[in-house]
């Protein structure tokens, strides 16, 4: 946009440049991108989105470590302009921020791991209807702005305010696709069960946002169960690997229930803590399978909470607790498939906030499972 | 001349950076903490690497509880009050 006199004082983070200046190349020269052209940020923009988060473009919402810039509104507002996100879209933003800034999540060791963990976030309540998110077919993969450019939001603010430039900061050997954009919302809709923040003890018309460090999702299929230990042998058979890092770090994960598979599941009466308890007990990994059999050395594996047997024969849970396994309802109305989401280990745990910062009222003072820690 | 309004995303650093203690000359008869970080093999990096210190003084073993999340603050103090010098690693 040219400006001209009309903007005196456009703030702190503002510098001009010669009009006619390719944009686009501008903020890829100074490497200001995921690697897609970036929106350029205006000052009408920018100043929209700072309202859209009660103004005071200067406050800090959070410091973004490993860089550990200072997340102030104004900066936040910069980046999810950049990512395409409308200015309504910027308290869901906020919320995941302030939530992957808390301790326990570790965002410093997300963003530097060698591993390929993303944030997934979740989002859930009425702000995924008022902003036009996707709950429902391809909920993974393109075609809706609010998601997309949400989730992007986040990567341009892990990598311009926390530093995570792969190679740099961000050591991770492979990455996964979810480093553009990973963000979902619950199809509350078409849930038999209550929505996931409720099982947390929200109201159902608070909003929220569930954040963890995640692996890609990996497809389940089952078009033949018509009851739910069917469908769930399905998904026992994808958590049932020695290769993701919970087989051999513990932590949590995600477990996305397509809508067919949810509703046979609930026509049988099971409720969301059946399904999680039902994939605990019944993942089959060993400890012969996770030690390798000691092929490589006696291992006793410090990662794995003391409490597990060391025999070879000895069942190792994915998780340490059937509540570690969070379980969503999400997708299009066809298609008997749900998704299990591997997390990253027990170096992180995962994070649910409202929109206005309110942790989980249902935890009991045991905030997000922290004191299990 | 009219011109363009750019913006930098990065945000202000506002910790300030700590220096690195000043290392020793030599490790004899020095006190030295060994901070295992808990990874697969950091445990045995750091004791061969510890019987690789010529006459190093008095050594004592300490341990992280996850090799991502940093070392309780308290640690931290207490490997600081009880040696001379510090020895991690990281070691998958």
């Amino acid at each position: 946009m040219q400006v001209g006199e009309l903007v005196a004082d456009p703030g702190p983070n503002a510098a001009r440049v010669p009009a006619g200046t390719d944009l686009v190349e501008w903020y890829y020269e100074r490497g200001w991108s995921d690697g897609l052209p970036v929106v350029p940020p205006t000052p009408e923009k920018v100043a929209a989105t700072v309202a859209a988060l009660g103004g005071e473009p200067q406050r800090v919402e959070a410091r973004v470590p490993p860089r550990w810039g200072s997340l102030s509104r104004e900066v936040l507002a910069i980046n999810a302009v950049m990512a395409g996100c409308r200015p309504e879209y910027a308290p869901v933003v906020r919320a995941a921020m302030v939530a992957m800034c808390t301790t326990h999540f570790n965002l410093n060791g997300i963003q530097a791991t060698t591993h390929m963990a993303a944030p997934l976030l979740v989002v859930n309540g009425p702000v995924r209807r008022q902003i036009g998110m996707n709950c429902a077919h391809n909920v993974f993969g393109p075609g809706n702005r609010a998601n997309a450019t949400i989730g992007r939001a986040i990567r341009l603010i892990l990598l311009n305010v926390g530093g995570g430039r792969p190679g740099e900061l961000d050591q991770s050997t492979l990455g996964q696709p979810g480093k553009y954009t990973y963000c979902i919302a619950e199809n509350e809709e078409a849930s038999p069960w209550p929505p996931y923040h409720v099982s947390r003890g929200y109201l159902p018309e608070d909003s929220t946002v569930f954040a963890i460090a995640a692996e890609s999702p990996h497809s389940v299929t089952n078009h033949i169960a018509d009851d739910p230990e069917g469908i769930l042998d399905s998904i026992v058979s994808a958590m049932s690997t020695i290769a993701h890092n919970n087989a051999v770090s513990g932590g949590s994960c995600a477990v996305i229930i397509g809508p067919e598979h949810a509703a046979t599941i609930g026509a049988h009466g099971w409720t969301r803590a059946d399904v999680r308890s039902y994939l605990w007990m019944n993942t089959k990994n060993t400890f012969a399978d996770v030690s390798f059999g000691h092929r490589y050395g006696r291992v006793y594996n410090r990662n794995l909470p003391r409490w597990y047997r060391r025999q070879p024969e000895a069942r190792i849970p994915i998780v340490p607790r059937p509540e570690d396994i969070h379980v969503f309802v999400a997708g299009g109305g066809a298609g008997r498939f749900s998704a299990f989401v591997p997390g990253w280990g027990h170096m992180s745990s995962p994070v649910l906030r409202s929109l206005d910062g309110r942790p989980p009222p249902g935890d009991g003072g045991c905030e997000d499972g922290t004191c299990l820690l | 001349m009219r011109e363009l309004i750019v913006y930098d995303p990065t945000g202000r650093i506002e910790v300030e950076p700590r220096p690195l203690a000043p290392r020793p000359s030599t490790v004899a008869g020095l006190r030295v903490g060994v901070l295992d970080n808990a990874k697969w093999k950091a445990g045995r990096l750091l004791e061969r690497t510890v019987a690789l210190l010529d006459e190093v003084g008095e050594v004592r073993h300490y341990r992280k509880e996850s090799f991502s999340r940093n070392a309780a603050p308290e640690l931290i103090a207490r490997i600081a009050a009880e040696n001379d010098l510090a020895l991690t690693a990281i070691g998958d």
